[in-house]
């Protein structure tokens, strides 16, 4: 049987009078690919920031990976950001003034210490070692999300949060960050959480979940869809 | 190797051997300390009488040659182990060790290697990788340094034997043998040096032992019979005469007076009288060295018990004739104060210093700009393991982190075509 | 008075068992028994010898133990850096190891706390009382250390440098137990007599053939501050080498976790451990330079009265009386000045232990005549910052003060003005000869 590695109960979050997502329950089995879809202001994000420890809610449980995030303290929260959970947004946020492989080894400065050979490695694996010292801004938008990708994964996380990877990418690049992101799952067996709009990019999981208004709508395996 | 040798020979080529013997001698002088003030002195004074204290210094030598053996033997190793000698097991001269089992072939990891800048040598089944320069033949040379440092300092403390003499012009050499050559000249010249204000030549003619023409300076020492010649004080050798009303008689006497520089008084006494003569020789008005120059005058000073009688000013070969009292220095001549000394450790000591230098100079940019790094990956043994060895002497993390990464190439068969 | 003096002693204590329990894992009561053990041990060893021996005698055994100390902490550090060459690494552990350490750091530090005491006689009262204060430090420690966080590792020779650090520098607060000053003066005899020897060794020409602005350069090695920077080293070395091994000890091996980020996470733990491990060792720093610092300040106050100027008669007697303005029989340090034709010269007189009066010179044979200050049972030389005992003050060699003939009679004291003139010529002289010369 497989482990849950997401569990929440009742899991809610409010700023104030504004309630952005009311008592949730869900499982994620580990190494399950999880879409989340809704429209702007459905709680997804909200949702992201709480499994991946970004935020705390206001009330219900969360446990990822065991850890039980509301009594983590600050120190433990940043400690399980930094060991458990592997990020990448829409918008890219590298470092403009570093390369590529910098890029990625300061990841790994944040997490423990920086390795450029294993820093440049994870760049080919994500097809660019060609591209190692290239700064942002003279890689494509593909490209860039590659970068990301290898700066998610360089810390081995267990848990890999995509905030809309491919939400400025054409068409073709986002079939490429997303079967790169399978071929890397398969390898590393994590799990992914993804964030996304797109109906055609959540179809890439195992699984999706639609939130609206905060709330759990649906519930869908990939097999039933 | 039997058992007893092979103890007593890690004994002595532990690297703890010397360190714990300086430590006993420091102890030594520790204690000397309590009890004098000239500790060290009395340090090397008890090391010259005390056979344990001798045995124990000559362990320093014996020491630092069986340590250099066997650093030798190990960089021999090493060097056989990364050509390709597979004779040797060398994990024990590796950093790090690490058995793989994997079937991945090593021509995935070779271009990720070479990208890196290192160099390759490939067989069946080993691949040997290097990058820059092994500071081993620095290490060497250091330890020979260390070796000659206290055979150097061994041989000086107990053999050294030394004879001070007066050096004068037209005297024979002094020395242990009666046979030394005519000094045949002083020459004092101010020096255009960084380090010595003067320059000091001994002219001596050939001696009747065989010994040609020779010329000593002050550094580095010149050897005459075997000793070296090292000058320490300057003076006048003077021939005193004098008179006084109350002395039957006069009393003339050869006097070897360290009297150098100008103002610096030395005394003759008169024996079986209460006079003594103080002499120092007078600033010239020009300025001038009078040693250099060679025009001496001589402030003296005669006194009878407490009291001085005669006071004047007498030009070298002149005289002063005065209340009936005679002083003469009718001949003066220069004078060098030296000391000859038997010891063939200070070739040793400046060995070592040499090879100190030179060991650096090897050590620092190889260590900065180019230090060694290895790695081989051998495979062989029951399950077709691969084992991989690493050893670094500079930029460890890098070369670790490339090192580990190909392991984990060659684990996970992450190899891709062309690196 | 006494029980201000001993708070700082109080503090050091409390704190090395602090750092004894946190240091040695095994048995945190077993850690605080054997300390105040010791403690108690070094207190009554303390009394006994204060007793049985004349107190420069007993201070000297206890300043030998703080001597053995810093050589035990050279051990430690040396063996610290050498510690990659080492292949076992267990002969210094396990419970009898342990309260031996801690019986010999209370014995060491009961020793140098009861010596605070040794000038409120012998009675056995205030000892007692400092036992069972030692007693009560050690235990309030073991508590204290329970709320210290885990993260504050104390390795073996952390908490050596700690403790040594701290003996010296409760010593540093007594004259008589200061191991600096003295340890300053052998250093600059070392120095002097092994640049010597080695110029003799490697037949280097003497001053006269040198130049002299380059023997300006070899005359500092001569000087007094030679003696304190070298002093320095060896105060110092022993903690340098030990941040050394712990800044420098290898990385752990991780060729054979098959995981990038595993790796680094084990060699950030490593690296994040070893620099919180410096932190004992860089506090040793500190407590070290406090002690040199003490050692250069003393907080003693020197009783070195104004000389007073005295004359002589025609017949060139100078005649000091024994109840006057005076009083030379007080026990104090009492400093005259003569001055005749354009020279002067300085000289004390003070009534010694067995009841004599002595006349010395303000000026020893070797030093240059900085003149002397008189504190906790000694006179001490400006200049060297040697303690001469009272009891041997009119005694010559060394650095005591140059002894002058004299004579007693029941009125006072009679100098001869020549005698005196010539003795401070010739003191004087031979110590300005060379700037610094000295011991």
């Amino acid at each position: 049987m497989i482990a849950n590695i997401i569990q929440t109960t009742g899991l809610t979050r409010s700023y104030g009078d504004i309630c952005a997502l009311k008592p949730l329950d869900v499982q994620v089995p580990e190494g399950e690919w999880l879409s989340v879809m809704g429209h702007s202001g459905s709680g997804k994000s909200t949702f992201m920031n709480l499994v991946g420890g970004l935020d705390r809610p206001s009330a219900g449980s969360l446990s990822v990976g065991g850890e039980d995030l509301l009594a983590l303290t600050e120190d433990g929260l940043a400690r399980f950001r930094r060991e458990f959970i592997g990020i990448i947004f829409q918008q890219h946020h590298l470092v403009p003034y570093l390369t590529a492989v910098e890029n990625v080894m300061m990841a790994q400065y944040f997490h423990s210490v920086p390795d450029e050979a294993e820093a440049r490695s994870a760049l080919e694996r994500v097809g660019l070692g060609h591209r190692l010292k290239n700064r942002p801004g003279e890689l494509s938008g593909g490209e860039q999300q590659r970068v990301c990708i290898a700066r998610a994964i360089i810390n081995s996380p267990k848990l890999l949060l995509g905030d809309e990877p491919t939400g400025n990418l054409d068409h073709k690049s986002t079939i490429m960050v997303m079967e790169l992101l399978r071929e890397l799952r398969s390898e590393e067996r994590f799990t992914v959480i993804m964030v996304t709009h797109n109906q055609e990019v959540a179809a890439w999981g195992d699984r999706t979940i639609y939130l609206d208004d905060g709330v759990l709508v649906r519930d869908e395996r990939a097999n039933s869809r | 190797m039997k058992r007893l040798p092979r103890l007593c020979w890690n004994l002595i080529s532990s690297p703890f051997t010397c360190p714990s013997v300086i430590g006993i001698f420091v102890l030594v002088y520790i204690g000397i300390a309590f009890i004098t003030d000239d500790a060290l002195i009395v340090l090397m004074e008890l090391v010259r009488r005390n056979g344990i204290l001798v045995l124990l210094l000559a362990l320093l030598p014996i020491a630092s040659l069986a340590r250099l053996i066997k650093e030798i033997r190990c960089f021999r190793s090493g060097y056989q182990i990364s050509t390709g000698d597979p004779s040797h097991d060398g994990a024990s001269l590796f950093d790090e060790a690490v058995e793989l089992e994997t079937a991945a072939p090593f021509d995935g990891i070779e271009e990720t290697i070479r990208t890196q800048g290192y160099t390759i040598r490939k067989e069946e089944n080993r691949l040997a990788a290097w990058r820059g320069i092994t500071h081993a033949p620095a290490r060497l040379i250091f330890l020979l340094a260390t070796l000659c440092l206290y055979s150097g300092i061994f041989i000086s403390l107990i053999f050294r034997t030394s004879y001070r003499g007066p050096v004068i012009e037209g005297e024979p050499m002094p020395g242990l043998s009666q046979d030394g050559g005519i000094v045949e000249r002083i020459r004092l010249e101010n020096g255009k040096g960084t380090i010595l204000s003067k320059r000091l030549t001994i002219d001596v003619a050939p001696s009747g032992q065989g010994g040609g023409q020779a010329s000593f300076g002050i550094y580095p020492p010149g050897l005459y019979q075997g000793s070296f010649v090292y000058p320490r004080y300057l003076g006048i050798a003077l021939l005193v005469r004098f008179s006084a009303p109350d002395m039957h008689g006069t009393f003339e006497k050869h006097a070897v007076l360290n009297m150098y520089p100008a103002g610096k008084e030395a005394e003759v006494q008169i024996p079986e009288s209460p006079y003594k003569l103080v002499t120092s020789l007078a600033e010239p008005d020009d300025g001038l060295d009078p040693y250099i120059t060679g025009r001496m005058v001589f402030n003296v000073k005669l006194s009878k018990d407490k009291d001085v009688v005669l006071s004047g000013v007498l030009p070298g070969g002149g005289e002063l004739n005065r209340e009936g009292y005679c002083i003469a220095f009718p001949d003066y001549r220069r004078m060098v104060l030296t000391d000859f000394i038997q010891d063939y450790g200070v070739y040793f000591i400046w060995g070592a210093l040499s090879l100190y230098g030179i060991a650096l100079l090897y050590w620092l940019p190889v260590r900065v700009f180019f230090p060694r790094r290895e790695m081989l990956f051998v495979r062989g043994g029951i399950n077709d393991m691969v084992t991989a060895y690493s050893r670094t002497e500079g930029r460890e993390r890098s070369h670790n982190s490339l090192f580990h990464n190909l392991l984990d190439m060659l684990d996970i068969g992450k190899i891709q075509p062309g690196g | 008075m006494i029980v201000i003096k001993l708070i700082p002693h109080a503090v050091s204590w409390a704190v090395i068992a602090l750092f004894l329990v946190r240091g040695f894992h095994a048995g945190r009561l077993m850690v605080i028994i054997s300390g105040s053990g010791g403690f108690a041990l070094g207190a009554l060893g303390a009394l006994v010898l204060f007793r049985l021996l004349p107190p420069e005698s007993a201070f000297g055994i206890i300043r030998g133990g703080l001597g053995v100390s810093l050589l035990l902490l050279w051990g430690v550090a040396v063996m610290a850096a050498y510690r990659p060459f080492w292949k076992r690494t267990t002969y210094f552990e396990g419970t009898g190891f342990t309260v031996m350490c801690a019986c010999l750091a209370g014995c060491m530090a009961g020793a140098v706390s009861a010596s605070r005491l040794s000038g409120s006689g012998t009675s056995l009262a205030p000892y007692l009382a400092l036992i069972l204060v030692g007693g009560a430090l050690a235990s309030y420690a073991g508590a204290v250390e329970k709320r210290i966080p885990e993260w504050f590792i104390v390795g073996g020779p952390s908490l050596a440098a700690v403790v040594v650090a701290l003996l010296l520098y409760g010593s540093s607060l007594s004259l008589r137990l200061d191991l600096f000053a003295p340890l300053t003066m052998k250093v600059m005899k070392f120095a002097h007599d092994f640049v010597h020897q080695f110029m003799e060794s490697m037949l280097i020409p003497d001053h006269v053939f040198i130049r002299s602005n380059l023997w300006k350069y070899i005359g500092v090695l001569f000087g007094k501050e030679i003696g304190f920077w070298g002093a320095l080293v060896i105060w110092f070395t022993p903690l340098l080498l030990i941040v050394y091994a712990i800044q420098f000890e290898p990385l752990p091996s991780v060729a054979h976790i098959r995981q990038g980020a595993e790796r680094r996470r084990l060699l950030a733990v490593f690296i994040h451990i070893r620099r919180y491990r410096l932190i004992p060792a860089l506090l040793a720093v500190l407590v070290l330079t406090a002690a040199v610092y003490r050692s250069c300040v003393p907080s003693v106050e020197y009783w070195d009265p104004k000389p007073i100027v005295v004359t002589a008669t025609p017949v060139g007697d100078i005649f000091i009386p024994r109840k006057g303005d005076i009083d030379l029989e007080d026990g104090k340090l009492h400093k005259y000045l003569f001055r005749q034709g354009g020279k002067e010269a300085r000289f004390f007189i003070i009534m010694g232990p067995s009841g004599k009066l002595t006349v010395v010179l303000d000026a020893c044979a070797i030093c240059k005549p900085d003149g002397y200050g008189q504190a906790e049972g000694t006179v001490i030389c400006y200049y060297c910052k040697t303690l001469i005992p009272l009891d041997t003050v009119g005694r010559s060699g060394g650095c005591n003060p140059v002894p002058l003939a004299f004579s007693e009679k029941d009125d006072g004291v009679h100098i001869n003005a020549v005698t005196l003139m010539n003795e401070w010529d010739n003191t004087v002289q031979t110590t300005t000869k060379v700037k610094g010369a000295g011991k």
